[in-house]
């Protein structure tokens, strides 16, 4: 096929992603009088971000005094399982302080404590009292937050713009392949510097708390770039997703329930996670409740829609108004009113530990290729507390942002290769032209329900196996069948599925194979066949072989302050 | 079990085939709890997946979704369907052109919103940490829960006449900003420029925000209050009903004798009452409408109820709570309570009836909350719209059933501070299917305002007839001879509309009262 026609756009910073991490990189690169372009594929504002509900880790001592950032980064590492990189850590807990107050400082509003300074909540496997928060709508006050932000600055904004391939000239990242959804057109950015933030994959299991969005985009456009991955086998399954009804399966019910005293019952009324973690019970880690809950369903100890039950019906209603207002909403619309009733919860595909593999400037492997927030993989180790996502997206979200401009300002415009240019727009445009083929909606049913059965919270070697054998047949002969079933380029969600499937079966191999490689349990990672000589301390790291074929590797810890036992 | 069927007719457009949009019906499944978005995905996923919406969170918290279902903006991820409701009608938000099927160009909003300095302003820099009390953001708190979904924007009368306004998303934002300790740009020129008074408080945005924020009473009233705070003059209507409220107790000017001065007595009683309420008049029943007064009188007479009718009434002081006149406003409040309190010790009753949307609206909402936090109590009566009162505390089955043939086919107007106000949606209709001959015919656009609210009949005349314009079109469209409602600001409104055409507007206790009369003579 002969050229397609495209549109070229220029900038020196270009950031792929709107969410917390692509806005804050977006506005410090702007602070450095350059030409900034933030894409997204939603409009502006609606990134998955908006959805996070419990808060922002950040160790102000405001409730508890004693916090400091030695144990915030004691409790990150611990929770991580060590295999944390250390020094990404280390940025995290030391920053995220400022970072909170830039965020008042363009008008974030959280909860107070009765000095009138900026409240906080415990959470899951913290010291203290830590999490900052705005009700139970924390991401949504950050979200609209850098917004307006983004709005006060010189950042131009090309929302509902898809970017399907990263652009590397002479080893050096030189922009982005991208297509308008809202009509169609074929655009290319050209930049000195790219920020990808593009967020996590949750979409790829079948059960999901996650946006629409949240499909891998940037881990596959990455690795297809060159870019080197690190920790993909780690997927946190929240404990608590919602059950009921079939629509809302996944939705997630926030740790803030938890937080705020919400006790876990199976169908016999049991406290069951006095059986399994009797010092801190519901407070328990992520991976070690959400297993307690699938060991109750898988023992006959559950509800009757596959979950168990969490109630706060024990709490004052004026507590429950005022910290969980969201909670309120969310299960009234399933006819359930928590102040009363219990809800019913079962685990759900949370949370990427894993992305691309970032140095201490928040850059790629790749010269010029900078990341932040969900996408980037070494802050979390193998499991995430709940509120460091949101500490990290704006924490690595604006060192990405800064090192993107610093970078941009020392380097020139690369130039890009139009055939590959070509290439990239004939891929696309080939889905629609196709006669016959498979639709997006059945290839992703297929796939989801794969990694669902295969690679969820209870993995084994049998399971992975299958998967891997799958993905790998998934690759090769459903992605370059896609078919797009009406060949209408303006706003057509078929078309986006089908281009968003190629960027999930590679994240989802990334994810299959690199849980098949490791034969321990670590973190959120858990074979139920753990090879006891396995002890799991080393990182994987992925990348695509010069043959094209996925390449993976351990990889030393990162340790600069508490080793391992 | 058969799954359940249902039909959902979408908007389809793709401007770049098309010439005109056009609907598609669907056969769609029906499962419990479903919501407009699962319908959207089922089709998608069925039908046609290149049908446009938009969604990300599926859980009313990133506001994608909104669309307009079966005529009003919600967000479809937390609309419920009924299946039995007839077809499921599904187009793209309004004001805003269409890039294709329901998904809309938002860019005119956007670049609005940007124009108010959306973030908080500052003229140093924050000090780290910065103390903000708990109290000092406690409205703050409610109102910024948007989630910029725009759906409010899609049903504002005001808006859809004109761009002057901001619309409610903004305004919101607004005071959202005027309310932040820490911003110091001034909010309230800003508001003004923005058009604040062209709201008219119609209500229609909150009940449409899927976070149901308060626009008109926690935004558009609050930011008009400030105004006048800061000194800004009211439009010369405005300030003339203000003035005239604080001269004589009343928001216009006398013409013909007053109902309360022409009533006999201050006591209507019947043999063996079954109730026993005060009648609160409001301005226009006492100066404008006294037939309507009688009216009021004679049905719950007929009814059973003895009826006060306190001669030293004053005014709600509505136009002063809506347009910002605080004080003239709380003034009135606190007269308004100890004039009933005292009625009600010294007759012994404790309800208060009212046949004026905005007077029992602002009794309701406006005196009530205000009397409470004052003195710690709230006023010592309830308050009913008649409609309410006969339905819901006589009872439909005890009353007196009108006997009188009118033959007439009669649509409905629902006063907004009736409706949205006060919640008394349907009473007023099943009043009106009791009246033999009367064949009531239902205008899907019945809970629209008609532009008089809000101080916008009285300070943009131009645009608040505008928006009865628009009002006027639904209501001829329905092909009725007579528009009944329960407002005589709205009655006048809508009079001013008809005038010239064949189509009546009365106001309900007229009819009633009318049909009663009209049985007597038969019999
Ligand atoms: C329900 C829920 C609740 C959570 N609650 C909390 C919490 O309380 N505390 C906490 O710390 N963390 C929480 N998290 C995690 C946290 O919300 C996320 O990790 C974080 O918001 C990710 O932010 P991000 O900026 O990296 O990406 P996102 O917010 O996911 O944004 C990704 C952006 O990238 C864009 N993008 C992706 N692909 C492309 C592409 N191909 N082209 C163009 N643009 C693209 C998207 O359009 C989007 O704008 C929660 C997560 C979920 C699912
Ligand atoms: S109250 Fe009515 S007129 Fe005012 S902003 Fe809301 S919808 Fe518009
Ligand atoms: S005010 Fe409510 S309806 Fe309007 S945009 Fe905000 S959330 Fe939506
Ligand atoms: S999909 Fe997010 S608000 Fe409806």
């Amino acid at each position: 096929m002969s050229q397609l026609p495209y549109k070229t756009i220029l900038c020196d910073v270009l950031v792929v992603g709107a969410g917390g991490a692509g806005c804050r990189a977006a506005i410090e690169a702007a602070k450095h009088n350059l030409d900034v372009v933030i894409i997204s594929k939603e409009l502006l504002g609606k990134a998955h971000t908006s959805m996070a509900e419990g808060g922002y880790n950040v160790s102000l001592g405001n409730v508890d005094p004693l916090d400091d950032v030695e144990t915030h980064f004691k409790d990150t590492v611990v929770g991580g399982a060590y295999l944390n990189n250390q020094e990404l850590v280390e940025i995290l807990v030391t920053d995220a302080a400022e970072r909170i107050f830039d965020l008042e400082e363009v008008g974030a509003v959280f909860d107070r404590t009765p000095e009138g300074k900026i409240a906080q909540r415990p959470f899951g496997k913290q010291s203290w009292r830590r999490t900052a928060y705005a009700s139970d709508r924390t991401g949504s006050e950050i979200m609209v937050t850098l917004t307006e932000a983004i709005r006060k600055s010189s950042v131009r904004v090309f929302d509902e713009v898809f970017a399907t391939k990263i652009l590397v000239h002479d080893g050096r990242a030189a922009g982005v392949c991208a297509v308008d959804l809202k009509y169609g057109d074929y655009l290319v950015f050209r930049a000195k510097a790219v920020v990808m933030a593009t967020g996590g994959a949750g979409r790829i299991f079948k059960v999901t708390s996650n946006a629409q969005l949240d499909v891998g985009d940037g881990y596959a456009m990455a690795y297809e770039a060159g870019a080197a991955l690190i920790d993909m086998e780690m997927i946190q399954f929240h404990p608590t997703g919602m059950v009921r009804p079939e629509s809302a399966r996944g939705r997630l019910v926030t740790e803030a329930v938890r937080g705020e005293g919400g006790i876990l019952l199976n169908n016999r009324g049991e406290r069951f996670m006095a059986r399994y973690y009797p010092q801190v019970m519901e407070l328990a880690g992520r991976d070690q409740v959400a297993r307690s809950i699938m060991t109750e369903v898988l023992e006959g100890r559950g509800s009757p829609d596959g979950g168990v039950y969490l109630s706060i019906a024990h709490l004052p209603r004026s507590v429950i108004e005022f910290r969980l207002e969201s909670m309120i909403e969310q299960f009234a619309d399933a006819g359930v009113d928590i102040r009363n009733e219990p809800m019913q919860v079962s685990p759900t595909a949370h949370h990427f530990m894993g992305g691309i593999l970032i140095d201490t400037d928040a850059q790629s492997t790749i010269p010029g290729l900078f990341a932040a927030g969900e996408c980037t993989g070494g802050v979390h180790g193998g499991n995430r507390l709940g509120g460091n996502a949101l500490a990290d997206t704006q924490v690595f979200g604006a060192l990405a942002g800064k090192n993107a401009a610093e970078f941009a300002k020392e380097h020139g415009l690369p130039p890009v290769d139009r055939d590959e240019i070509r290439d990239e727009f004939v891929r696309l445009e080939a889905m629609l032209l196709r006669e016959s083929g498979i639709s997006p909606a059945d290839a992703r049913e297929e796939l989801t329900t794969l990694m669902w059965n295969d690679v969820q919270i209870f993995r084994n070697e049998e399971g992975l196996s299958r998967a891997v054998k799958e993905l790998r047949r998934i690759e090769k002969e459903v992605v370059p069948n896609i078919k797009v079933d009406i060949q209408v380029k303006r706003f057509n969600p078929g078309w986006h599925q089908a281009i968003e499937f190629g960027h999930m079966v590679i994240t989802a191999r990334m994810v299959a194979e690199a849980a098949l490689m490791r034969k321990g349990s670590r973190g959120a990672h858990f074979r139920t066949d753990a090879d006891p000589n396995d002890d799991g301390l080393y990182n994987i790291v992925i990348r695509k072989g010069d043959d094209g074929e996925m390449v993976l590797e351990k990889r030393d810890l990162v340790i600069t302050k508490i080793p391992p036992p | 079990m058969a799954t359940k069927m249902f039909k959902a007719r979408v908007f389809r457009y793709n401007p770049d085939t098309d010439d005109a949009p056009h609907f598609e019906e669907f056969d769609v499944a029906y499962e419990p709890g479903m919501t407009v978005l699962d319908t959207l995905l089922y089709i998608q996923d069925k039908y046609d997946s290149s049908l446009a919406f938009r969604w990300e969170c599926r859980g009313g918290q990133c506001g994608s979704c909104a669309v307009k279902v079966n005529g009003t903006a919600r967000i479809a991820c937390r609309a419920k369907v009924d299946p039995d409701d007839g077809p499921l009608v599904l187009e793209p938000l309004e004001k805003m052109p269409v890039i294709k099927d329901l998904v809309t160009d938002m860019s005119r909003v956007k670049e609005r919103v940007r124009r108010i300095r959306p973030y908080v302003v500052r003229d140093k820099p924050a000090p780290r940490p910065e103390i903000v009390h708990a109290e000092e953001i406690e409205t703050l708190r409610e109102i910024r829960k948007c989630i910029e979904c725009y759906a409010c924007l899609s049903n504002c009368p005001a808006l859809r006449e004109t761009w002057d306004y901001a619309g409610p998303m903004i305004i919101r934002q607004i005071a959202r900003l005027e309310l932040d300790p820490r911003d110091v740009e001034d909010r309230i020129a800003i508001a003004l420029d923005e058009s604040v008074y062209a709201c008219t408080t119609c209500k229609m945005c909150e009940d449409i925000c899927p976070k149901s924020i308060k626009i008109p009473a926690l935004a558009v009233e609050l930011l008009r209050a400030k105004a006048v705070e800061a000194g800004y003059p009211l439009a010369e209507g405005q300030q003339g009903f203000i003035d005239q409220i604080n001269k004589t107790g009343r928001s216009v000017p006398e013409k013909d004798t007053p109902l309360l001065r022409s009533l006999e007595s201050e006591e209507f009683l019947v043999d063996n009452p079954r109730g026993r309420v005060a009648f609160f008049t409001g301005c226009l029943i006492d100066y404008r409408m006294q037939g309507t007064g009688r009216s009021l009188i004679e049905v719950l007479n007929r009814n059973g109820i003895d009826v006060i009718v306190p001669k030293q009434q004053w005014c709600c002081a509505s136009p002063a709570f809506r347009t910002g006149d605080l004080k003239t406003a709380h003034d009135a409040a606190r007269r308004v309570t100890k004039i009933f309190e005292d009625v009600a010790d010294k007759y012994g009753l404790d309800t208060v009836v009212v046949a004026c949307a905005g007077c029992g609206k602002t009794l309701r909402e406006d005196h009530r909350p205000f009397i409470a936090e004052e003195r710690g109590e709230p006023p010592r009566f309830k308050v009913y719209d008649l409609a309410e009162y006969l339905i819901d505390v006589i009872g439909k089955e005890n009353i007196v059933p009108p006997k009188g043939e009118l033959d007439l086919e009669v649509t409905y107007h629902e006063p907004c501070h009736l409706g949205r106000g006060q919640g008394v949606v349907d009473q007023p209709i099943e009043l009106l299917k009791m009246i033999p001959g009367v064949k009531y015919i239902d205008d899907p656009y019945k809970n629209r305002c008609c532009g008089a609210g809000g101080g916008v009949r009285a300070g943009r005349r131009d645009l608040s007839m505008k928006i009865a314009t628009t009002r006027k079109e639904q209501i001829l469209a329905t092909g009725a001879d007579m528009v009944a409602t329960e407002c005589p600001f709205c009655t006048i409104q809508i009079g001013d509309m008809m005038k010239g055409l064949d189509v009546k507007v009365r106001y309900l206790p007229d009819l009633l009262a009318e049909s009663y009369r009209k049985g007597d003579e038969e019999t």
